[in-house]
């Protein structure tokens, strides 16, 4: 891309000449300004400032092969500025032997001068020349510019060929002329410099949507589908990962308050505590019943602990929180085990000799416990204490929640995480190597 | 967008962790049993223990 200060015209008009090569009309639209013209019938490349429109170069292309994707003459508004596409070409990058090719629509303005509309596998970027250059950031790995204030991170270089044109440009355009390119993203924008000998060209562009372009163009139909995440592409996640952890650290702010809180407004008020024996060898019934105890206020859990002298034995509880009243009963069974010992790996144990459980939702009233303990013959005799209290703060509903307001926030900040890793994994600093794909 | 319906759905985390709360649920197995008859304050023996017939530890490593 190049593009000088346009002239402007006394009064807006198309010129309608002949190609000297085959004779077929051409239309020159923007005026003094146009250095070349491409015949769209015999490819003949003319001298738009040569009178006779000398012929400069001809090269072969299959008519109707790449055409346009918005109509050469067609106008459209674009920032607010009516621009008429009078150029078009195609260029091509060779990587690693993949070739990649993007169109350039030559836009022109009488007053406005020229800007480009770049379309690469339906993203379009919408560009103009820079008045002053980037600054290089010293030291960058990878290379960043700074421009406007704004740093702009090295994506790819390579060696740019033009390999299409049509229509007219205010340079000597020529089929196969190629230069250096080098983008620098700061999505949505990117800057592009270009490079021939010692002569260097900055230009930026903006990331557009193509249905934005097809409504500015007013152009039939739909835009060709957005394939993969382009260089510049604005991350639909990258400004909201930020605000989702910002929100999660108030979320965390709130759970510990709220644990502070119930912490400090809950009772944790025994209501019932018992020491018992069970001797396995005993035969007969093992079930019993202990003294009705009160629980008081609005209805909460109720925690039962039981601590026993359990040493490589086990124990089974068959609980029944019974209300005296009501005949209604929480059942629940408790298996405590207590294992330890050592062996080539060193010590180990399973288990504890201590077991806690919240029944839930239980409403005030009068309450008796049924307990069937139950035990292997070899196990002997186990003294255990029973302890209830209740309202008694659950801690794991605590790391439930932060695990709740966790996954989000993960899932969210992978997703981006993974917008980011398919646009650098086109660039020359790919986020993850071909040797870690192995 | 995303950070609205994100802040929604913490809101009710929060909402649904103080509800769990104040109420006082549990993450215990338990089963509710209506109508126990009060002879079991008596004859503790004559209750059947919805648990009473699983399969108990036996062993450590």
């Amino acid at each position: 891309m190049s593009t000088g200060a346009p002239t402007p015209p006394g009064k807006p008009q198309a010129h309608a000449l002949n190609c000297p090569g085959c004779g077929a009309a051409l239309t020159v639209r923007s005026f003094n300004n146009a250095v070349t013209v491409v015949c769209d019938s015999c490819h003949s490349i003319l001298d738009a400032k040569d009178p006779n429109f000398q012929i400069l170069q001809q090269f072969k292309a299959a008519t109707g092969k790449d055409r346009p994707l918005i109509p050469l003459g067609t106008r459209g508004r674009i920032r607010g500025t009516d621009y008429e596409v009078i150029g078009f070409e195609r260029r091509t990058i060779h990587v690693e032997g993949v070739s990649y090719s993007w169109h350039e629509h030559l836009l022109f303005n009488p007053y406005k001068g020229f800007r480009y509309l770049t379309e690469y596998d339906g993203h379009w970027n919408d560009c103009s020349t820079l008045k002053a250059l980037p600054e290089i950031v010293s030291f960058s790995s990878p290379p960043k510019v700074k421009y406007l204030g704004e740093t702009y991170k090295h994506f790819q270089t390579a060696k740019a060929s033009t390999s299409f044109v049509l229509g007219e440009f205010p340079w000597q355009v020529r089929v196969g002329e190629s230069v250096e390119v080098s983008d620098y993203v700061s999505p949505p924008r990117v800057l592009s410099s270009e490079q021939t000998g010692n002569e260097v060209v900055w230009s930026m562009g903006e990331y557009m949507l193509g249905k934005d372009v097809w409504k500015a163009f007013r152009l039939p139909g739909s835009p060709p589908v957005a394939v993969g995440v382009y260089e510049n592409q604005p991350s639909p996640m990258s400004g909201e990962a930020k605000s989702i952890w910002l929100t999660f650290a108030f979320f965390l702010l709130a759970l510990v308050i709220l644990m502070i809180g119930f912490d400090l407004a809950a009772s944790k008020e025994q209501v019932f505590t018992g020491y018992y024996k069970f001797d396995s060898n005993k035969r007969g019934e093992a079930s019993f019943v202990t003294d009705d105890f009160e629980v008081k206020g609005h209805a909460s859990n109720v925690e039962l602990t039981t601590s026993t002298d359990l040493n490589n034995r086990w124990i089974y509880l068959n609980y029944a929180l019974i209300n005296e009243a009501t005949g209604q009963a929480f059942d629940f069974g408790r298996e405590v085990s207590y294992y330890h010992g050592y062996d080539s790996d060193g010590s180990w144990s399973e288990g504890s000799a201590n077991d806690t459980v919240a029944v839930p939702k239980v409403a005030p009233g009068r309450y008796y416990l049924r307990v069937e303990p139950e035990g292997d013959v070899a196990n002997g005799t186990t003294y255990y204490t029973i302890t209830i209290k209740r309202d008694v703060p659950q801690y794991s509903f605590y790391g439930i929640a932060l695990g709740a307001l966790l996954l989000p926030a993960i899932v969210f900040s992978w997703r981006a995480l993974s917008f980011e890793h398919l646009r650098w994994a086109e660039s020359d600093h790919p986020m993850v190597t071909s040797g870690d794909d192995e | 967008m995303m950070r609205i319906l994100y802040v929604l759905y913490g809101m009710a985390v929060l909402i649904g962790l103080s509800v769990a709360e104040y109420q006082g649920w549990s993450l215990a197995r338990i089963s509710e049993v209506k109508n126990v008859p009060r002879s079991v304050r008596d004859n503790p023996g004559s209750y059947r223990s919805v648990y009473s017939s699983y399969h108990h530890y036996s062993g450590g490593k």
